[in-house]
């Protein structure tokens, strides 16, 4: 596998939806954390998650306003979590367990569970 | 396939498919143009054909909604100015359907408009909270069916046929003005832009995730897309040769849907005139809701959230608070005062522009055959998505100055 090959891998993984290991949606792959130094292999360490990875990706001022909206959290997804790359990112684990669903249970308990069928 | 299933389908996405921008514009072009624009509507309808098929095909395949693949192709910061320009649209629209659906209230009881805004809100909001998706969109579809008054009306008033079908040639009429013909090519641009409103491919490709579609739901899609939608523009077709034959002849300028409803009340009188403004306000309440949702799905299939309204609304809290805030700010835009015929322009205005950014991505993924497999874009499909992938980016293009030049089409 070439060099460019590997870069392909990268840019396929970047903002490919995430889902666990009972199919919910937990996020997107925001950026990469790579391993590696300059002249040796990179390979992908983790998956970081959530609006805090966005630093690297926007223009300052757009990262100013993302910041004051969204806040800053970010959670790290071991490359190991990860069981298969197609459509989605697919993860051996619950979104829970990797600290991904935390906004989304604080979000539920404002939500009233009646009324719907 | 399961044809009790297919039928359903078709009616819904007949039902579905007229929406206060379409009703306005179809009465206005018919009124100022004759049969001269109904080219446009099949036009807009072939690519809105085009894009839901595909959109409904990479739902089934690649399971991927179209604001995924929208962030996965075009990056985050592309991605981004493209979801706001969605969102901003797609509420305008949402705005204007609320606002539509208040005054055709107001025709029908008398109350005052921006009460029946509040109660009409409350009312949508109700459905969206109980109901789960695959009745949103039946309940609201078939109700929109009482559109069809406006076919057999249109057939009554014995319209000249030749004429008419004369008109699904694309044409430019002859005698017109130099302000006349700006004028004309801004009603092109709107009337492309109200068919092919973005929305519409995000809620119909997120209904058939919703819906759980796979392989065995390609013909369905097919043809819903093709006889659905075909059928759902004969009615708008139907409106504009109504108002080509009623209004246009003593300059009568449909500028309120009060005005489009009096098409039915000419051949049928007051039975007609209640099915056409029922009919029309169950319409634009479907869109109401489809404009609603869209903006939820976009943002939490952007963001990666838990979406869905085939879940119950606690198990996607952030897509349900995402809905329900969509629906207060449009209600909050009603309530401003703002004119329910400006937001309609701008909701067109708007949409054409972030058409282009929409479809793109849409294509290349139905074309990429590592998700799409043997279902991957065929020649025609390519040959069609591009025809008008280049139709909507020359139409965002002349959208402003048009706009400008015209004052909105109104001269």
């Amino acid at each position: 596998m070439s060099a460019f090959d590997h870069i392909k891998i990268v840019s396929q993984l970047l903002d490919l939806p995430i889902v666990d290991k009972d199919e919910r949606f937990c996020g997107i792959v925001d950026d990469i954390e790579l391993s590696g130094t300059a002249g040796k292999e990179a390979r992908v360490k983790a998956l970081l998650v959530g609006p805090g990875a966005y630093q690297g990706r926007m223009l300052g001022w757009m990262f100013w306003i993302v910041r004051k909206i969204a806040g800053d959290r970010m959670a790290r997804v071991p490359a190991e979590q990860v069981t298969e790359i197609g459509s989605v990112v697919k993860l051996k684990s619950r979104a829970e367990t990797l600290g991904l669903h935390q906004v989304e249970d604080k979000v539920r308990a404002w939500i009233p569970r009646k009324g719907a069928l | 396939m399961n044809p009790l299933e297919l039928t359903l389908g078709i009616m819904t996405a007949v039902g579905g498919f007229v929406d206060i921008s379409e009703l306005v514009f179809a009465a206005k072009a018919g009124s100022m143009f004759g049969y001269a624009l109904i080219w446009a509507f099949a036009l807009g309808t072939i690519g809105m054909s085009v894009f839901g098929e595909m959109s409904g095909r990479v739902a089934a395949i690649a399971k991927q909604p179209v604001f995924n693949l929208m962030r996965h192709r075009l990056g985050l910061k592309l991605g981004l100015i493209t979801l706001i320009g969605s969102l901003i649209s797609t509420l305008i629209t949402c705005a204007a359907e609320v606002g539509g659906m208040a005054l055709l209230l107001n025709y029908l009881t008398g109350l005052p408009y921006l009460l029946l805004a509040v109660a009409s809100v409350a009312v949508l909001m109700a459905t969206m909270w109980v109901l789960p998706f695959k009745w949103i969109e039946r309940t609201y579809g078939l109700l929109g069916l009482l559109m069809i008054v406006f076919a057999v009306a249109v057939v009554a008033i014995h319209p000249p046929w030749a004429k008419l079908a004369g008109g699904f040639v694309p044409q430019v009429p002859s005698g017109l003005s130099s302000k006349e013909l700006l004028n004309y090519s801004y009603f092109i641009v709107a009337i492309l832009s109200a068919v092919l409103f973005p929305y519409e491919s995000y809620f119909y490709s997120s209904g058939g995730i919703e819906e759980g579609w796979g392989a065995k739901d390609l013909l369905t899609n097919r043809v819903t897309c093709t006889v659905g939608f075909g059928l759902g523009s004969l009615l708008a077709i139907s409106i504009l040769a109504s108002s080509a034959q009623l209004f246009g002849p003593i300059n009568v300028g449909p500028e309120i849907p009060g005005t489009t409803a009096l098409e039915a009340a000419i051949p049928f009188g007051k039975t007609g005139l209640l099915l056409a403004l029922l009919g029309m306000l169950f319409a634009v309440a479907g869109a109401a809701v489809e404009t609603c949702m869209s903006n939820a799905y976009a943002i939490s299939q952007f963001f990666g959230w838990e979406w869905g309204r085939h879940a119950k609304p606690w198990e996607a809290p952030r897509f349900t608070l995402a809905w329900i805030a969509v629906m207060l700010l449009a209600l909050l835009i009603v309530l401003t005062g703002v004119d329910v015929m400006s937001l309609v322009e701008y909701a067109v205005l708007f949409s054409i522009i972030v058409l282009p950014l929409s479809y793109l991505p849409l294509m290349l993924l139905a074309n990429d055959k590592s998700y799409m497999r043997e279902h991957a874009n065929k020649w025609l499909a390519k040959s069609l998505g591009w025809l008008f992938f280049i139709i909507v980016t020359a139409a965002a293009i002349a959208a402003i100055p048009l706009y400008l030049l015209t004052s909105g089409g109104g001269g």
